[in-house]
């Protein structure tokens, strides 16, 4: 059912078995991927069931409506021109991506990366059920097709609802009148995620995916990568092979596993018994012994498993490791460089990144305005002549407003001796409107006496304030025509 | 079906056939392109019988589903109808003067009514309601032939002006080329043109052209040239020539007046249309209280 790694992607064609479902491995690695793997799926599945009071009513917390054009994240309130925060975001997330790749390796692709976290859940769900009705058992296929269906339908479900006030969704889907978009989300996501979670699955990574293929650009040679200790572990040889004497050396404390010396034999091995554990466990069916490749997404559960084998041979722990891809035997250059830089060029260029565009979305974030506001002069025709020969020119002016409370606006315009402000709506010379819905339009018209009327265009602000705090709402830059300029 | 042969020197296999020892690589038409060839022929064949488009000598095959663009048409109004129905409704039931009271309503109005303006009114009047010096009156400004007022501006429009219907707006200026000599003309224009002009309020009365206006004009005009709504009548006391200012403008108006129709557009576009309009020309700007 799956397909095998291609062997382009192999630089040496291993002996080892690879099973459809990589064997578990235990180890802190294995922890700490469960233990992300748990918590980013339970912040995907439990979010949208948060609630917030919005508006004195129970809303969901984290939700993007786009009928309305917001989106909402607990008490922030986002409209479309708050885009370039998104933008902003996007920059700072792909400098911390770049940020720790260049320290850690590809510990996104690892741990975080929705690929992989559901990929996991769906091997976790195959173990289970391979334990329980056997690897060959047709029921056991059958059982684990309906598991994955029904996470994926759950997932599809669950992200429809970041749409749609989850609360209502299931009705909604099940009566047949949730919009169009809902339905056709439902079934791309379910579809997409049966298909990559439980099919195509490490093929994402190897074929689909654009980041493993500059990763390298990222990384440097103090990077943390998970690496085999080649010098310590080859050549390699079945455990019965004696163990290299030089190897009795490092880091074991305890006398020799005596059953390395049983044979009597003149030819010797390194540390790796070529049990094809690393690669058995491995998500995306690679040899990591090759050394790094593009197909290594930096999981570390070879790591796990390698470490298992080296406990039962009484070998310590690190033959196969989280290290830099410095050379073992240190050359001179690098002789005194043991452990990798904290203070690098390349991290830091990133953290700069970092620093730069997460302090300026920080900046607008905190400062920014809660109205909307644009001025549209109507210039069909560009001016008006009233009947006592005073000139008006009319604006259109959208005004939209955050929140739940009621802007009360006043509006006056600035640069235009003896000009009267009138608003459409209002009753005479109050130029003064209520806003309480989140957005309206007003016609504006501001009219000059024929005497002051400016020759031609002359630019001229209108001034938005809050009409009891006196407080600035928003200054509009616009121009007034009077008669006899260029026609 | 000849053995396809192993070509070394290309790496690839031939067809096997050998025509005077020359062979030829067998490289068939990928397999997916086949199948979309084949999926695109059974794909032209249900739509064209599901859609119309087989023309004969005598009529057109109408296609299985009965589609036509005209009929999409008319289901896409239906259903915008029914969308619309509860504002559509509740104009329908109210007056002018409510919709305009009614947040909603007003916004719903002012919004359906730039769309009917700009499709039906804004061939003579503009897209922006400005009017044409010497044709079509601006709806902007402060100045009503017929009245401001929502009431009369709904008027207007149900029933237009100087035209076949019943309630339309009905005057008509004489020519007064037959009825006055060309002299008083001329006096009775250079009288009408210090009218707007406040600071000859006393020293016009002395011109020659006051007593022809009195005795001609002030009836629908009014004394002061103040117009008259009722009747029409434009004021000649202010900035807003629609047939030009200047004597010379005045003149020809008077000897040979041109006098504006428009059509009635209640039967055109039914009742709450019309009520939409009214609104939104309402709120352009020059609408009285």
């Amino acid at each position: 059912m799956h397909t095998q790694a291609p062997a382009a992607l192999q630089t040496a064609q291993s002996r080892a078995h690879r099973p459809a479902t990589p064997h578990a491995a235990s180890g802190k690695f294995r922890l700490t991927k469960t233990a992300l793997t748990s918590f980013l799926l339970g912040l995907y599945f439990i979010t949208p069931w948060l609630r917030w009071s919005r508006a004195g009513e129970s809303a969901q917390a984290v939700i993007v409506d786009i009928p309305a054009r917001r989106f909402y994240l607990f008490g922030l309130e986002f409209w479309p021109p708050d885009l370039p925060l998104l933008l902003g975001l996007l920059i700072f997330s792909a400098a911390t991506l770049f940020f720790v790749t260049a320290y850690f390796g590809r510990v996104w692709c690892g741990f975080t990366c929705p690929q992989t976290v559901w990929t996991d859940l769906f091997f976790g769900v195959d173990r289970r059920i391979d334990q329980r009705f056997g690897r060959d058992s047709a029921l056991g296929q059958a059982v684990k097709s309906a598991l994955h269906m029904l996470i994926a339908v759950l997932t599809a479900f669950t992200f429809t609802g970041y749409f749609i006030d989850i609360t209502h969704l299931g009705g909604q889907l099940a009566t047949g009148v949730a919009p169009a978009a809902a339905y056709v989300s439902l079934g791309v996501l379910t579809f997409t995620t049966y298909v990559f979670a439980a099919h195509t699955r490490e093929n994402i990574c190897l074929h689909m995916c654009p980041w493993p293929r500059f990763q390298s650009a990222l990384l440097d040679p103090e990077t943390l990568v998970v690496t085999y200790q080649a010098p310590r572990g080859e050549p390699r040889a079945r455990a019965r092979v004696p163990l290299r004497p030089e190897l009795l050396d490092i880091g074991n404390d305890g006398p020799p596993a005596a059953h390395s010396y049983l044979t009597g034999a003149d030819t010797y091995r390194g540390d790796c018994v070529d049990c094809g554990k690393c690669v058995s466990s491995c998500p995306t069916r690679i040899d990591i012994r090759d050394g790094l490749q593009l197909g290594c997404i930096g999981c570390g559960l070879c790591i796990d498993a390698c470490n298992t084998v080296m406990d039962r041979l009484d070998r310590p722990h690190g033959l196969i490791k989280l290290g830099t891809e410095m050379p073992a035997t240190p050359s001179t250059t690098a002789a005194k460089r043991t452990r990798p830089r904290i203070l690098r060029l390349k991290p830091m260029m990133f953290a700069s990144v970092m620093l730069v565009s997460g302090s300026a979305m920080a900046v607008s974030l905190a400062n920014r305005s809660n109205v909307d506001a644009s001025l549209e002069h109507q210039r069909q025709p560009p001016f008006v002549k009233m009947s006592d020969g005073s000139i008006r020119n009319d604006y259109a002016l959208r005004f939209t407003h955050r929140g739940d409370d009621i802007a009360s606006v006043a509006v006056t315009v600035e640069g235009l001796p003896g000009a009267a402000v009138r608003l459409s709506t209002g009753d005479e010379p109050t130029p003064v409107f209520i806003c309480n819905r989140r957005s309206m339009s007003e016609r504006v018209m501001i009219t000059v006496p024929m005497r002051t009327a400016p020759q031609g265009r002359v630019p001229v602000t209108v001034v938005l304030t809050e009409r009891t705090t006196h407080a600035p709402l928003a200054r509009l830059e616009t121009y007034f025509w009077g008669p006899g300029g260029a026609q | 079906m000849a053995e396809h042969r192993y070509d070394p020197v290309t790496g690839q296999y031939t067809t096997g056939h050998s025509w005077d020892g020359i062979e030829e690589l067998y490289t068939p038409l990928p397999r997916w392109w086949v199948i979309t060839l084949v999926i695109s022929f059974i794909v032209a064949i249900i739509y064209a019988a599901l859609y119309p488009g087989w023309p004969t000598t005598r009529f057109a095959f109408a296609g299985l589903l009965g589609w036509t663009s005209a009929g999409q048409l008319a289901e896409e109004q239906a259903e915008a109808r029914t969308e619309q129905a509860h504002w559509r409704n509740q104009i329908a039931a109210k007056s002018v003067a409510e919709i305009e009271q009614s947040d909603e309503l007003r916004t719903f109005a002012i919004t359906g009514g730039r769309a009917l303006f700009n499709q039906n009114c804004a061939a003579c009047h503009g897209i922006g309601a400005g009017g044409q010096q010497g044709q079509f009156p601006s709806l902007i400004d402060d100045d009503w032939l017929w009245g401001g007022k929502i009431d009369d501006v709904y008027q207007t429009i149900s029933h237009g002006i100087r035209n076949d219907d019943g309630e339309s707006r009905q005057s008509e200026m004489p020519s007064f080329a037959e009825m006055l000599s060309p002299e008083e003309i001329s006096a009775v224009a250079e009288y009408v043109t210090t009218l707007s002009d406040p600071s000859k309020a006393e020293s016009r009365k002395a011109l020659p052209g006051a007593e022809v206006f009195a005795n001609n004009c002030a009836g629908c005009h009014g004394e002061n040239g103040e117009g008259m709504h009722e009747m029409g009548a434009p004021r000649l006391a202010d900035q807003i020539w629609l047939y030009g200012d200047g004597k010379e403008a005045v003149a020809r108006q008077v000897a040979h007046p041109r006098m504006g129709m428009m059509p009635s557009w209640k039967p055109r576009l039914g009742e709450d249309a019309v009520k939409m309009l009214a609104v939104y020309v309402h709120s352009l700007g020059g609408g009285e209280k």
